[in-house]
């Protein structure tokens, strides 16, 4: 494990190389204040923030919104997708309208989901869903398809009737991608929900660094960047770990 | 009546001709070996006995029972992907079982733990797949079909990706395990001396569409036994230079049609 280490070590020089590099710069005067305050401004913006603000309360909240829709487009996206990869006519059918709505881009979709949902959370959590419905139900999709043909092989061999191959081959050998594409879309939920909350919100992250633009905040603006990018950081690296721990048996 | 046979066998893909008419008689508990070059139809001929396949013409009968579906009595042996890695030995051996109504859970348990005994994998019982040799997961597909009740074990090429020396000793296991438990083995290879010490009775086949060229009766010629000191006897080395010959002559016939 010297190497993990390692890698760890520089990657930790380099970013705080990065950030002091970035103090340096705002407090030479090169930059105005305005449009980049120094790091240690920022932190002390974030610890403000959390304190007198409710900064946590709308991290929360953002939090939950991602979580909820990811879910629901999750727990239609593994079943549909795995119909779709393993049950050809299914796949030919959805396929073409599948994809035709994931380029679609979800910004685009804004006004005609507000007149549809409102500015409520239905809003913001159809967009979410839009966003990742459609893209992990073709990864799913693909994922079943890449299964190999052994395992069906085999499976069909000791007697399994059709429908239990879905359960028993083809969801178990394609988990540990699943779990990944997961966390690449969950990634992405973020992105559309600081759209979602910029246009239509009065919570949320979101919510919070369009009203710090408003008044020209840019340490508060930054720090409200900031704590997606930790949020995103930590659950990214709690997945990862989750995935090292649940698929032992990849390790050779 | 006999155990299995093929009826005229055909297999087109498309305007490709890969089984020719074939006809052939397995006998139950015969150890009958595939051998031929490259692309003449092997795997499929096997493909079409488990099922996973089916004949363009022609018939496949099990004790005089055309062939249906894929089911258990057929069990299949690949040369890859032969073990689930998400399941530990043990769970891979029972899996052959998983969709059997007739065993109670404690038999389950017991047949497991005699084919992980029969293989010699007893100690692996709880080791993930991947953490194991080739060799060794070749032996959980074995003691998985075993498991699994499968009267025949098609096997296609198993011992393919391994060294002489494990691939020696797994044949030595498999020819006293198929003896133990009287199945009838259906075994492709390309290799000639596998063959010769393996089989009851070699087909040897032509280039493609797949006809027999020839069949050789080892157990006629070696006696019913295959010892490591057989495998140094004249007789067995006489045997596998035929084999070779065979073999040859098919490459031949390749170079001959050459334009
Ligand atoms: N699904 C398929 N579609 C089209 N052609 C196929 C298909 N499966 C096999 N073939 C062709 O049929 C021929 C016989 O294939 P098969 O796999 O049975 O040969 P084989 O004797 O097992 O060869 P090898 O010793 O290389 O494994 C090959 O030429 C192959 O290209
Ligand atoms: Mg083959």
């Amino acid at each position: 494990m010297a190497g993990s280490r390692h890698r760890i070590l520089i990657g930790t020089a380099a970013s705080l190389g990065l950030i002091l590099l970035w103090e340096a710069v705002s407090r030479s005067g090169a930059v105005s204040a305005r449009f980049l305050p120094a790091p240690s401004v920022v932190v002390a913006t974030l610890w403000t923030m959390i304190a007198e603000r409710g900064l946590l309360y709308h991290a929360g909240v953002s939090t939950l919104r991602v979580w909820v829709a990811f879910l629901i487009a999750a727990a239609m996206a593994v079943p549909i997708g795995i119909l779709m990869g393993s049950v050809r006519w299914i796949g030919a059918a959805l396929e073409p309208v599948i994809d035709f709505i994931r380029y679609l881009p979800v910004p685009a979709l804004v006004p005609l989901s507000i007149i549809w949902f409102g500015v409520g959370e239905s809003t913001k959590i159809f967009l979410l869903w839009l966003g990742t419905f459609f893209q992990l139900v073709l990864l799913v999709a693909d994922d079943v398809r890449r299964v190999p043909h052994e395992f069906h092989e085999t499976a069909m061999t000791v007697g399994a009737p059709g429908w239990r191959r879905l359960t028993d081959v083809s969801l178990p050998a394609m988990l540990p991608t699943l779990v990944d594409n997961m966390r690449i879309t969950l990634g992405w939920c973020w992105t559309y929900l600081i759209i979602a909350e910029i246009v239509a919100a009065d919570s949320g992250l979101g919510f919070v660094i369009w009203q710090a633009r408003r008044f020209f905040q840019t340490p508060e603006v930054m720090a409200g960047v900031i704590t997606i990018g930790i949020i995103g950081l930590l659950t990214d690296q709690v997945i990862r770990a989750a995935h090292r721990r649940w698929f032992r048996y990849l390790v050779r | 009546m006999s155990y299995l046979e093929f009826r005229s066998v055909t297999k087109r893909y498309g305007p490709v001709e890969v089984v020719a008419p074939f006809d052939l008689e397995v006998a139950e508990g015969e150890f009958v070996v595939f051998l031929g070059p490259s692309g003449c139809g092997k795997t499929t001929l096997m493909r079409m006995v488990g099922g996973l396949e089916q004949p363009s013409s022609g018939r496949i009968l099990l004790r005089g029972q055309p062939l249906g579906p894929p089911d258990r009595r057929r069990g299949m042996v690949f040369q890859s992907y032969s073990a689930f890695p998400w399941l530990t030995v043990a769970g891979n051996v029972a899996y052959g079982m998983r969709y059997r109504r007739d065993l109670t859970a404690a038999e389950k348990r017991a047949r497991t733990a005699h084919f992980l005994r029969l293989v010699g994998l007893t100690d692996f019982a709880h080791q993930w797949p991947n953490r194991i040799s080739g060799g060794m997961r070749q032996r959980v597909a074995i003691a998985r079909t075993l498991a699994a009740g499968s009267e025949i074990l098609l096997m296609d090429e198993p011992f393919g990706a391994l060294d002489a020396l494990r691939r020696e000793r797994l044949q030595l296991e498999l020819r006293r395990i198929q003896r133990e438990e009287g199945r009838t083995v259906i075994f492709v290879t390309h290799d000639v001396e596998e063959a010769a010490f393996l089989a009851d009775r070699v087909i040897v086949f032509t280039r493609r569409p797949a006809r027999i060229l020839a069949e050789v009766d080892v157990t006629a010629r070696l006696g019913p036994e295959s010892t490591l000191e057989l495998r140094g006897s004249a007789e067995f080395f006489a045997l596998r230079n035929e084999l070779l010959a065979l073999v040859r002559s098919t490459d031949e016939e390749e170079e001959a049609t050459a334009p």
